[in-house]
């Protein structure tokens, strides 16, 4: 098949526009469209905003809520569980940009995800031990210790059933949970590494998202529309800087206790990842890679349920402190 | 940059459930779009294989930690591995169409890979990451792009792209398009799937199905609107073969696509320059497996008749339009431009 040389004036365009685009993407810069200047920029964010953080409706007039009054005061001494946010308020206050540490998005609600399910086993070994069974334990595990704890939970499946990763995102918010954590467990192709790591949603794998993070402070004097758009756009960031912290609190539990029954488990760190079902949702979420099925020994200990039971009590231990950093009550402050 | 070494241009459709790849050789190929590595040493013996790949993969899954990269459009979760995942299938794929791994620097291949639209909006560098290094040069361009480019549906267009993962739309205006002119449902072949499952789940309690058997009968059997043939299929009650009739399931998990689908072709269409609008309904090219679906095209004709009537056009067989959509930009590209892509 020879090179075509009748090429029409049309497609020769295109496929210039096509290389261009390709060419900066080979050398990681930001897509023209996306450079400051760019008449389409505000659009993009917001299309981006909608792809990363579908029914962002929520999250926005909370947010709308939390810039008007005051962040409410902590709550009393041994309450983990401060109440809900008022009914959203339609009215705009000023479009600055903020910090997550003013936003308390407290949390009431929980969701659980277990990993896999049904015709997906996710990982699994020829002894038996299959990644979904074992996700689902631990995720009944870690609910009823949320539960005693005073949380509200959400489990995205009950059963052994598969749910595609936008109905679980999907479920989660449909139940208006405020954190969402997804349980699974690791397979490494060395299969000498044994360790746990937990991942945000994120942009570190990612510069272009990167970038348009530090175009959020350009320009002000936006009309009605551009200030939804606006307000999108900084809860996008906030529940990023939500999520980090929330991974960073569950990976630094788990591998903080799980070590001391454990104790040549690998801190294998907190990381940024476009995962899916972080995607899908609209609440601070992360996924928790909490042992490796493919290290022989790690196999073993969870076949046993107490080591299920102590990753259980190493993920609400996270999940309460995370609480408890966001109340704005310090764990140490926290009556017994 | 006279390198005379032979040049082998290919396009390459990377999809949900099967990937395609088309060459300026002539050779065509398709293959599910499923990895597996085996799981231990026992069972790398048995299937004397490093690496399986697509039905093979398939076929000895309870051997295989088994991966299919792409789901709803995105490198997914365990992404360390699913990228690998993603670069055996390539390097599958180019083998397929005379490609040896071990002899790359022997051919030069210049490649123009068609993603889902939605893996270039959010991780681009990530698809990108996991392609490179298999071939010279790599361009990525969104999969309902290289359909039209392949169609020769440039502008004035709607390509809708129902696959199993994910459907596509993306109105097509002559230049490259961008995130106003696309959107992504995850409502497809899949979703579809799951919905049949669980109609016959309550309708017949007693069968035992399995979302492979029901996605063998959808393939043979599924329609929107009326149908004079019943589906009737046959599954396992209590252990004894025993034929079902699934007619009214089957209807009902088609149908159940077509509110957001109609939603977002009418939707996308309002956003048309008033002027070119009739133009682009009249130029709706429906690709993609679910596409397939029988009674689907004159549906859509008949939805669009609400705002003044149009033509759907159903690619009849979808497999290699991406990939060859993909071949036709590969050898349009000027050789210089191939040049500036080379990694
Ligand atoms: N006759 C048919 N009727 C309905 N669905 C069909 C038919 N034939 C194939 N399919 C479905 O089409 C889908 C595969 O289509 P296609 O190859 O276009 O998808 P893909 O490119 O792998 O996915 P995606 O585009 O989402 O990445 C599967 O869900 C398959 O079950
Ligand atoms: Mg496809
Ligand atoms: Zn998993």
């Amino acid at each position: 098949m020879p090179k075509r040389k009748d090429v029409s004036p049309l497609k020769r365009r295109l496929l210039r526009e096509l290389v261009r685009e390709n060419v900066d993407l080979k050398d990681n810069r930001l897509p023209r469209s996306l450079r400051p200047g760019a008449h389409r920029l505000r659009t993009t964010l917001r299309v981006l905003a909608l792809v990363l953080f579908p029914a962002v409706l929520l999250g926005s007039t909370q947010l709308i809520t939390s810039l008007q009054t005051p962040p409410p005061p902590a709550p009393p001494a041994g309450v983990a569980v401060p109440a809900r946010p008022a009914p959203p308020d339609r009215r705009f206050g000023a479009p600055e940009p903020i910090h997550a540490d003013v936003l308390p998005l407290a949390v009431h609600r929980v969701a659980i995800d277990p990993g896999h399910g049904g015709t997906d086993f996710g990982a699994h070994i020829p002894q038996g031990l299959r990644e979904k069974d074992l996700t689902l334990d631990i995720s009944n595990r870690l609910a009823r210790l949320l539960a005693a704890d005073g949380f509200e939970t959400v489990l995205t499946r009950k059963g052994d059933q598969h749910l595609s990763l936008a109905e679980r995102g999907a479920r989660a918010s449909q139940e208006r949970a405020d954190v969402f954590v997804s349980i699974h467990v690791n397979w490494i192709e060395d299969r000498g590494s044994r360790g746990v790591e937990t991942y945000y949603l994120g942009s570190t794998l990612d510069p272009f998202l990167n970038r348009l993070a530090a175009e959020e402070n350009r320009g002000s004097g936006y009309s009605m529309a551009e200030m939804r758009r606006l307000l999108d756009r900084i809860y996008a960031d906030v529940r990023q800087e939500s999520s980090r912290k929330l991974a960073s609190t569950v990976q630094s539990s788990l591998y903080h206790s799980l070590r001391e029954v454990n104790p040549v488990l690998e801190d294998r760190g907190v990381k940024a990842a476009p995962f899916i079902v972080l995607l899908t949702t609209e609440m601070p979420a992360i996924l928790a890679e909490v042992s490796c099925l493919s290290n022989d020994q790690e196999a073993e200990m969870l076949a046993k349920p107490l080591y299920r039971q102590f990753i259980a009590e190493a993920l609400a231990a996270g999940v309460r402190s995370y609480a408890d950093a966001v109340a704005g009550t310090s764990p140490a402050e926290k009556g017994s | 940059m006279s390198d005379k070494r032979e040049v082998l241009h290919v396009g390459i459709d990377l999809g949900t459930s099967r990937s395609s790849i088309s060459a300026s050789n002539g050779q065509r190929h398709v293959i599910e779009s499923y990895v597996g590595w085996p799981l231990d040493m026992v069972a790398r013996k048995v299937l004397k294989k490093p690496v399986l790949i697509g039905r093979d993969a398939l076929e000895n899954r309870t051997m295989l930690d088994l991966h299919r990269p792409l789901e709803q459009g995105l490198i997914k979760e365990g992404s360390e591995k699913d990228e690998a995942a993603v670069r055996e299938l390539l390097w599958h794929l180019l083998s397929l169409v005379g490609v040896k791994r071990e002899e790359r620097g022997g051919t030069r291949v210049h490649a123009v890979v068609g993603v889902p639209a939605e893996a270039l909006r959010v991780n681009k560098q990530h698809v990108r990451k996991a392609l490179s290094g298999a071939v010279e040069s790599l361009m990525i361009v969104s999969e309902p792009f290289a359909v039209a480019y392949g169609m020769e549906a440039l502008v004035h267009s709607m390509i809708i792209d129902l696959g199993a993962g994910t459907t596509d739309f993306c109105v097509m205006n002559g230049r490259l398009p961008t995130e106003e002119d696309q959107r992504t449902l995850p409502q497809a072949g899949d979703w579809i799937d799951d919905q049949l499952l669980r109609h016959v789940n309550t309708r017949h309690p007693q069968a035992s199905v399995s979302i492979h058997m029901v996605r063998a009968w959808k393939e043979e059997g599924s329609f929107v609107g009326q149908t004079k043939t019943p589906v009737l299929v046959t599954a396992p009650v209590n252990g004894k073969p025993t034929e079902l009739d699934i007619t009214n399931e089957m209807r009902q998990a088609c149908e159940g696509i077509l509110p957001p689908i109609v939603e977002s072709m009418l939707d996308l269409l309002s956003k048309v320059q008033p002027d070119y609008q009739e133009r682009v309904r009249n130029n709706v090219v429906v690709s993609g497996g679910t596409g397939l679906i029988r009674g689907l095209g004159p549906r859509l004709e008949q939805e669009l008749q609400a705002v003044g009537g149009g033509k759907v056009r159903v690619v009849k067989d979808p497999v290699f339009v991406g990939s060859d959509g993909g071949l036709a930009i590969a050898l349009d590209a000027p050789e210089d431009d191939w040049e500036r892509l080379s990694s």
